[in-house]
C-alpha cells in the first residue's frame, strides 16, 4: 500500500507527466513487432481438429465410376445454358433438380445501390434428410458466376450430379440445400436474409420452401474445363467474420490428407511455409479481413454464424472433376456428423499457412496495443489539462520550500497538510472542446452518407471533390475557431484528449470484432498522437500536415486503389454495394471514427493557442 | 339325444362366436405405391375385449403388461405415438388413416386419466409416464410439468365414455421432440401383439427396415367403444406401424448397402441426347414406377398369416391399379374391389406369402388423396436474444373453407409474446382467428400451451407468426449437447377427426462456452479481485505524503496510549453514571 500512496504523489511527479508520450510510442512500436513475431514457430501454433465429431478423412468416398458418366452429360447441359437468360437456365435446373427426386423453389430479388440494381433469381433444391425431421440443414452453393464474373461452368455441373448421388444416400441426418445463385454478390445475400426472414426490402422474396437451422455451407468455384492442380479455400466473411477454423482444418485435412491435394489462401499460389510467406499470407488475411467486403458467396453466410467457405480449384494438375466432387463429398460426410453447431474450435484467427494460425489470445495484444496508445495519450492530456501552470519546475514534495503554498485537507477527524500544487485542479473548460469533438464526429455522416446514395457515375468526381474540399477544410475550420473563439492551450489539450478517448475507445472495442480493421486504422491514425498546434514554425507545419493529409482516408483510398490497379469508381461502388446489401460496416469505420479523428488532428496542427496569462486560473 | 348334442354344439359355437366378438383380433397390412419411387405399408393391428373381462384382469389378446398399467393408473383412454421422419404431403397427398395414428417426432403421449382433483390426475399422469417409459424404454420418464399440457380444444375423448366417467376425466398432453425412436422401442411394441412378430404381416416388421424409413410412425391407442349401446363395452386397442420405404433403398442388399456407383452398362441414359456416347451420359429420372417384390423390400416374405385372426380376412391389401400386374405366391386369394385401385388376399394359413409387381409400362395411377392443409413452420430471425415463429398454413382445397385448430406446446424457455402473434391472410392482416386459448408459461414449472381456432377459405394461404424472446438457462440446465439446440415439439392442427403434425425446430439458445469455464472463471476472479481491490483502498484508504505522515517516534507512541485510556475510562464512567440513574 505505500507504494500506492506513495503512487498519488508520484501522480504529480513531472517526470512521471513526461513519459506517457513515450508510452504511447512505445506500445505503437511493440504492437507492430508483436504482429511481426505472430508467424514465427514459437508464437504460431499448427492447426488441429478441436471436435471430434467431425472425424474428416475418416470414410471411403465413392464419388467416381460411372457417376463421372452422368457429370459430363450435365457438364454438356450447363455449357449449353451460357449465355441464356435467368430465368431460362432456371428453367433448366429446375428439370435436372426435380428428376432427381428433390423439392425445387425459385427466390426473386431485386438489390438497389449507388443508382444500380441487381437483380436475379435464386433456385435451390432440398434434399430432405431420409429419416430426418427438417431440424438441420447443410448448403451446397454453387453460383452461376463466380466473384470475377466468370461462368462456374462445371462447378454447377458439379452441384447438379452431386445431388443426383447424393440422393442415394441413406445416412444424411441433416438436410442438403443445393443452391445455385446467378451471381455471387446480391443472390446468395437475398438467399441468406430471406432464409432468416430479415430480408430488407419486398422486392426479395421470401423462401417458398425451407428446412432447418443452417449448420455450414460450402461453395463450389469451379469455372473451367481442365483438371486442377491444387484448392484454394476462401474464407473471409462480411465484416472480417471467419467461419469456425474447424470447418477450415476439416477441408485441409481432406483435400490433404486424404485426397491428395494440396491447399492455398489467400492466393498465395506457391507457399514455401518459411517466414516471409507466413507474413505475407497473414498480413494479406488482414487486408481482406480489414475490408469486410465479401470475398465469395459464403461470406454472406457468416454474419448468420453460419460457417462457410468458398472452395475454388486452381492451376493445371491432374486432379479432376470427380477428385473435387469427392472433396465436397467427404466434407459434407463430415458435416453430417456434427452434433451439435460447429463451435469448438476457434472463431478468432490469422492464418498464415493451411496448417498454421495464430488464436486471438496472442495476437489480439497487437492491436490493442495500437489503440491504448490513444488512450493513454488522452489520459494524459486531460491530466495535463488539469494541472495548474506552475513556475517551479523542480520537485514540489520536499516541505522545505517555504514558496509552495500549503493546504490544510480535512477528511473525517484527520487533518493533513499538502502542498497545493497536489490537490490543485485547473478549472477544465469543457464546452468549446465537447463542441468540436462532437461536431466531428456528426460531421463524419456527411461522406457516409454522401457516398452511400451517390450513383455510380458521380461517385469518382464525388471523391474528388470531397478529396480537395478534405484538405482544405481543416484550414478554414481551424482558422474560425481561432477567430470566433479563440481556445486556449488546455482547450487544445482538451480537444486532443477527447479525440484519441473515442478513436481509442472505438478502436480497442472494434479489435475484439476486426482485428484487422482496428489494427489498420489504428495504425493509419497513430501519428495524430502526436500533432499538437505549432503556432510560430510554419515549416514544421507544412511538412506535418503534408504528412498528415497523406495518412488522410481519403489519400490512403487513393493510394490504394493505384496500388492495387483497381478502378475508384469501381471501388466507391464496391463499398457502398457493400453497405446497403451486405450490411459492411468499414465505411461506418472510416468516416465516423477514422476521419473525425483526423480531421480533429489536422485543426490541431493548424492551431494556435490564445495567449493564457490572463485567462488562466488556478481554483482551489 | 342328437337333437340335444346338435343343440349343444350350436350354443358352444355361438357362445364362441360371442366370445370371439367380444374379444377378437384383426391385422392388415395395406401397401400403397407412393411417388416418386417409395411404398407406404401400414400394418394396423386390432384388437377388443370385453370391459368385464378387462376389469377381472381376465386378459387374451389385450395386452396384460399395459392393461395393468392403465388400471393401476385409472387411465380410461391413451394414445402414444413413436414418429420418425417427414411426411411429404406433396409427394404422397394425405396422410395414412388421417393423420390420427401419428404424432410429431420423437414420442408423444395423451391420455385421459380419471381423478377428482387436478392434482390427484398429475400424480397419476406422473406414475403412468414412469410405468409406460419402463415399458417402452423411451425417455418417457422426463414427461415432467414443464412438458405436461392440457389441450382445451385440439383433443377430444371418445364418444363412448360413461357419463360418470367423463365427469372426472383429466386430458393430459406430454411430447418429447428429442427422443430418438428405434428398435428398442420397436421390440416392447411386437411383444404387445398376439403374434409377437412370428406370423401374420408382424412377421415383416424387421427393425433394419423400419428404421430406414423415410417416415414412420408406431402408435397404440386404447379406448372405450360401446357398439350396442352403453350397456355392453369393450376396450379397443389398435396398434399401427405406417412407414413410407424408399423402393431403391430397400432393394439394396443387406450385406452391402453402399450405393456404389452402378457399372457403365446399367447406367440408363437419354440416347437422344447428341453429346450421349461412351464416356458421357445423361441420366434419365430416377422417379420411375418400380418393380418391387416383399422379399426385397422386407428382406424375406411373409410368415404365413396370424392364426388368431377370422377365417375369411384379407391381411393384406395394396393399393395398385387393377390393370397393375400383381403376382402372388400360391394358395392366396385375390378379393379386387369396385373402386379399380385396390385388390386384398386372401392367405393360405402356414404357407409363406410373396407379392412380385414386376416392371409395368402403366400411365395410371392409384389416385391421391388431397390433404387438407398443407402446415409448414419454422423459425424466422437470428442471433441469441429474439426469434419469431412462422407457420405456413395453405387450403389448397379451391371450394371449401376449412376449419381446424392450432396448438403450440412450447417450452418455458421460449417466451412468446403473445401480442406480436399475426394471421396474415395471402399477404394482407385478415380476420382468420376465431378462437384463442393461451396459457403463460411459468419459469421452470410449465410452458406456453397455445391454442388457436382458425378458419381459412378456400384457395388461401394464412401465415401466422409471433416472436419470442429466449431466456438464459442456468449452467446446470443445459443438456451434454447444448451447442445442437433444443428441440421445439411440432405444433398439432385438428381439423375435426384429421389432424396434421409440422416438423419440429431446433432452437438454438445462448450457449455458455462449457469447454473452458474453469480458465475464464479463473481469469475473471482474478481481474475482479484486483479491480476490486484497486477500487477498496482508493475508497477507504486515506493517501497522505511520507512525510506528512503521522511519526512514529516515542512521543507520539506516548501520546496515542493516553488518548486511547482516557476514552476507555471516559467510557467506564459513563457506564458507572448510567448504574447510577438506574
Amino acid at each position: 500500500m505505500a507504494l500506492l500512496s506513495s503512487g498519488v504523489l508520484l501522480k504529480r511527479d513531472p517526470r512521471l507527466l513526461k513519459l506517457p508520450p513515450y508510452l504511447s510510442f512505445l506500445c505503437i512500436a511493440v504492437g507492430i513487432a508483436w504482429l511481426l513475431l505472430l508467424p514465427l514457430n514459437d508464437y504460431s501454433r499448427r492447426t488441429y481438429i478441436s471436435e471430434n465429431a467431425l472425424l474428416p478423412g475418416q470414410v471411403h468416398t465413392y464419388f467416381a465410376g460411372s457417376d463421372q458418366h452422368v457429370f459430363r452429360g450435365f457438364k454438356h447441359e450447363v455449357d449449353a445454358l451460357e449465355g441464356k437468360s435467368n430465368t431460362e437456365v432456371n428453367d433448366k435446373l429446375e428439370e435436372f433438380f426435380k428428376a432427381a427426386g428433390l423439392k425445387v423453389a425459385r427466390q426473386k430479388f431485386e438489390y438497389k445501390s449507388a443508382g444500380e440494381v441487381y437483380q436475379g433469381e435464386n433456385i435451390y433444391a432440398i434434399l430432405h434428410a431420409p429419416r430426418g425431421d427438417a431440424t438441420e440443414a447443410i448448403v451446397l452453393v454453387g453460383a452461376w458466376k463466380n466473384v470475377e464474373e466468370e461462368f462456374n461452368r462445371s462447378g454447377v455441373a458439379l452441384v447438379l450430379t452431386l445431388a443426383r448421388y447424393f440422393k442415394r444416400w441413406s445416412l444424411w441426418s441433416k438436410d442438403i440445400i443445393f443452391l445455385v445463385t446467378p451471381d455471387s454478390r446480391a443472390g446468395p445475400q437475398a438467399w441468406v436474409d430471406a432464409y432468416h426472414d430479415t430480408q430488407s426490402s419486398p422486392a426479395i422474396q421470401p423462401l417458398p420452401l425451407k428446412s432447418g437451422a443452417l449448420q455450414g455451407a460450402v461453395v463450389i468455384d469451379y469455372p473451367f474445363n481442365h483438371r486442377f492442380e491444387s484448392l484454394h479455400i476462401v474464407y473471409d466473411g462480411i465484416n472480417g467474420q471467419l467461419p469456425n477454423l474447424d470447418l477450415f482444418n476439416t477441408v485441409v485435412s481432406i483435400a490433404s490428407g486424404q485426397m491428395g491435394i494440396g491447399v492455398t489462401l489467400q492466393r498465395m499460389w506457391n507457399h514455401k511455409d518459411d517466414y516471409k510467406e507466413r507474413l505475407q499470407t497473414m498480413l494479406r488475411g488482414m487486408l481482406k479481413q480489414g475490408l469486410g467486403h465479401a470475398s465469395g458467396p459464403h461470406s454472406s453466410f457468416i454474419p448468420y454464424h453460419v460457417d462457410a467457405i468458398t472452395l475454388q480449384p486452381y492451376g493445371e494438375g491432374w486432379q479432376d472433376e470427380m477428385a473435387m466432387g469427392r472433396v465436397i463429398e467427404s466434407t459434407f460426410r463430415s458435416l453430417n456428423n456434427l452434433l451439435e453447431h460447429l463451435h469448438q474450435s476457434f472463431f478468432f484467427y490469422l492464418l498464415m499457412h493451411s496448417g498454421r494460425f495464430v488464436s486471438i489470445g496472442t495476437y489480439l495484444p497487437s492491436a490493442m496495443l495500437v489503440a491504448i496508445n490513444f488512450t493513454i495519450m488522452a489520459i494524459y492530456l486531460w491530466v495535463k489539462s488539469g494541472t495548474p501552470i506552475s513556475k517551479s519546475t523542480k520537485v514540489a514534495s520536499t516541505m522545505g520550500e517555504k514558496s509552495t503554498p500549503l493546504e490544510l485537507v480535512k477528511e473525517g477527524d484527520a487533518i493533513a497538510i499538502l502542498p497545493e500544487e497536489i490537490t490543485g485542479v485547473r478549472e477544465r473548460e469543457l464546452f468549446l472542446p465537447l463542441a468540436v469533438v462532437a461536431g466531428t464526429q456528426f460531421l463524419g455522416v456527411l461522406p457516409l452518407y454522401i457516398f452511400n446514395h451517390t450513383t455510380h457515375s458521380m461517385l469518382s468526381i464525388v471523391f474528388g471533390i470531397f478529396t480537395i474540399l478534405n484538405t482544405v477544410l481543416p484550414y478554414f475550420i481551424s482558422k474560425s475557431i481561432i477567430e470566433y473563439f479563440g481556445p486556449t492551450t488546455q482547450q487544445y489539450q482538451l480537444i486532443k484528449s477527447f479525440s484519441l478517448l473515442l478513436l481509442g475507445m472505438f478502436l480497442s472495442s472494434l479489435a475484439t470484432l476486426n482485428f484487422s480493421l482496428a489494427f489498420l486504422v489504428g495504425l493509419f491514425a497513430a501519428p495524430l498522437t502526436y500533432i499538437q498546434p505549432l503556432p510560430g514554425r510554419p515549416i514544421l507545419v507544412t511538412v506535418l500536415s503534408l504528412l498528415i493529409n497523406v495518412l488522410a482516408p481519403t489519400a490512403v483510398i487513393l493510394a490504394g486503389v493505384f496500388a492495387w490497379e483497381l478502378n475508384l469508381g469501381e471501388v466507391l461502388k464496391e463499398a457502398a454495394f457493400g453497405w446497403d446489401i451486405w450490411g459492411m460496416n468499414t465505411q461506418v469505420v472510416v468516416w465516423c471514427v477514422w476521419w473525425p479523428a483526423w480531421l480533429v488532428g489536422n485543426i490541431l496542427l493548424y492551431g494556435k493557442a490564445r495567449d493564457e496569462s490572463s485567462a488562466t486560473k488556478a481554483v482551489k | 339325444m342328437p337333437e340335444l348334442i346338435k343343440y349343444l354344439l350350436l350354443l358352444v359355437c355361438l357362445g364362441f362366436g360371442i366370445v370371439s366378438a367380444s374379444s377378437d383380433y384383426s391385422e392388415q397390412l395395406l401397401l400403397r405405391p407412393l411417388h416418386p419411387s417409395s411404398l407406404l405399408a401400414s400394418f394396423n393391428f386390432q384388437s377388443n375385449a370385453s370391459w368385464e373381462s378387462f376389469e377381472q384382469q381376465n386378459f387374451r389378446y389385450f395386452p396384460r403388461s399395459l392393461g395393468q398399467i392403465l388400471q393401476f393408473a385409472n387411465t380410461r383412454e391413451l394414445h402414444l405415438r413413436f414418429s420418425l421422419g417427414r411426411w411429404d404431403a406433396e409427394n404422397w397427398g394425405a396422410r395414412p388413416w388421417g393423420g390420427a395414428r401419428e404424432g410429431g417426432t420423437g414420442v408423444e403421449l395423451w391420455a385421459w386419466v380419471e381423478a377428482d382433483t387436478d392434482e390427484e390426475a398429475d400424480g397419476r399422469w406422473l406414475t403412468l409416464t414412469n410405468a409406460l417409459s419402463g415399458l417402452f424404454c423411451a425417455s418417457l420418464n422426463f414427461i415432467d410439468s414443464t412438458r405436461t399440457t392440457r389441450p382445451v380444444m385440439s383433443f377430444q375423448p371418445s364418444n363412448d365414455h360413461s357419463n360418470a366417467t367423463l365427469a372426472n376425466l383429466h386430458l393430459l398432453h406430454g411430447t418429447l421432440p428429442r427422443e430418438v425412436v428405434c428398435t428398442e422401442n420397436l421390440t416392447p411394441f411386437l411383444k404387445l401383439l398376439p403374434c409377437k412378430g412370428k406370423a401374420g404381416i408382424s412377421s415383416l416388421l424387421d427393425g433394419h427396415k423400419l428404421f430406414d424409413a423415410s417416415w414412420q410412425s408406431m402408435s397404440i391407442d386404447v379406448r372405450p367403444i360401446c357398439p350396442e349401446g352403453p350397456g355392453d363395452c369393450q376396450i379397443q386397442i389398435t396398434q399401427t406401424i405406417d412407414m413410407v420405404l424408399d423402393i431403391q433403398r430397400s432393394k439394396r442388399p443387406r450385406d452391402n448397402p453402399i450405393p456404389r456407383p452402378v457399372p457403365e452398362h446399367e447406367l440408363r441414359c437419354d440416347t437422344t441426347k447428341p453429346y450421349h456416347s461412351g464416356d458421357t451420359c445423361y441420366p434419365l429420372d430416377i422417379a420411375q414406377d418400380e418393380n418391387w417384390s416383399m422379399t426385397e423390400i422386407f428382406g424375406h416374405a411373409m410368415k404365413g398369416s396370424c392364426p388368431l385372426t377370422d377365417e375369411g380376412a384379407t391381411p393384406v391389401c395394396i393399393n395398385v391399379p387393377h390393370a397393375r400386374n400383381v403376382f402372388t405366391s400360391g394358395g392366396a386369394v385375390e378379393h379386387k374391389d369396385e373402386s379399380g385401385f385396390m385388390r386384398c388376399f386372401e392367405l393360405a394359413a402356414e404357407q409363406d406369402f410373396e407379392i412380385v409387381l414386376p416392371s409395368q409400362d402403366l400411365p395410371e395411377r392409384a389416385p391421391l388423396e388431397q390433404p387438407l392443409l398443407y402446415a409448414e413452420r419454422s423459425f424466422t430471425g437470428y442471433g441469441q436474444e429474439r426469434g419469431g415463429v412462422e407457420a405456413i398454413l395453405t387450403n389448397p382445397s379451391t371450394t371449401e373453407a376449412v376449419d381446424f385448430v392450432y396448438m403450440e406446446s412450447l417450452p418455458w424457455f421460449m417466451k412468446v409474446y403473445l401480442h406480436t402473434l399475426k394471421a396474415k391472410i395471402n399477404g394482407v392482416d385478415g380476420d382468420v382467428i376465431q378462437e384463442m386459448y393461451y396459457r403463460p408459461a411459468q419459469d421452470r414449472k410449465r410452458g406456453t400451451q397455445l391454442e388457436v381456432r382458425m378458419r381459412i377459405p378456400q384457395n388461401s394461404t394464412v401465415v401466422l407468426s409471433y416472436d419470442f424472446e429466449k431466456a438464459i438457462l442456468r449452467y446446470t440446465e443445459y443438456p451434454p449437447d447444448a451447442n445442437r439446440g433444443f428441440d421445439i415439439a411440432a405444433a398439432v392442427i385438428t381439423i375435426g377427426n384429421v389432424s396434421i403434425r409440422t416438423t419440429s425446430l431446433l432452437l438454438s439458445l445462448p450457449t455458455p462456452d462449457f469447454s473452458m469455464p474453469y480458465n475464464v472463471i479463473i481469469l475473471t476472479s482474478t481481474v475482479m479481485a484486483l479491480a476490486f481491490g484497486m477500487v477498496f483502498n482508493l475508497l477507504v484508504r486515506r493517501f497522505v505524503g511520507a512525510d506528512e505522515a503521522e511519526q512514529w517516534d516515542i512521543r507520539a507512541i506516548r501520546l496515542r496510549l493516553l488518548a486511547q485510556l482516557k476514552t476507555i475510562l471516559r467510557r467506564f464512567k459513563k457506564e458507572q453514571k448510567v448504574a447510577k440513574t438506574e
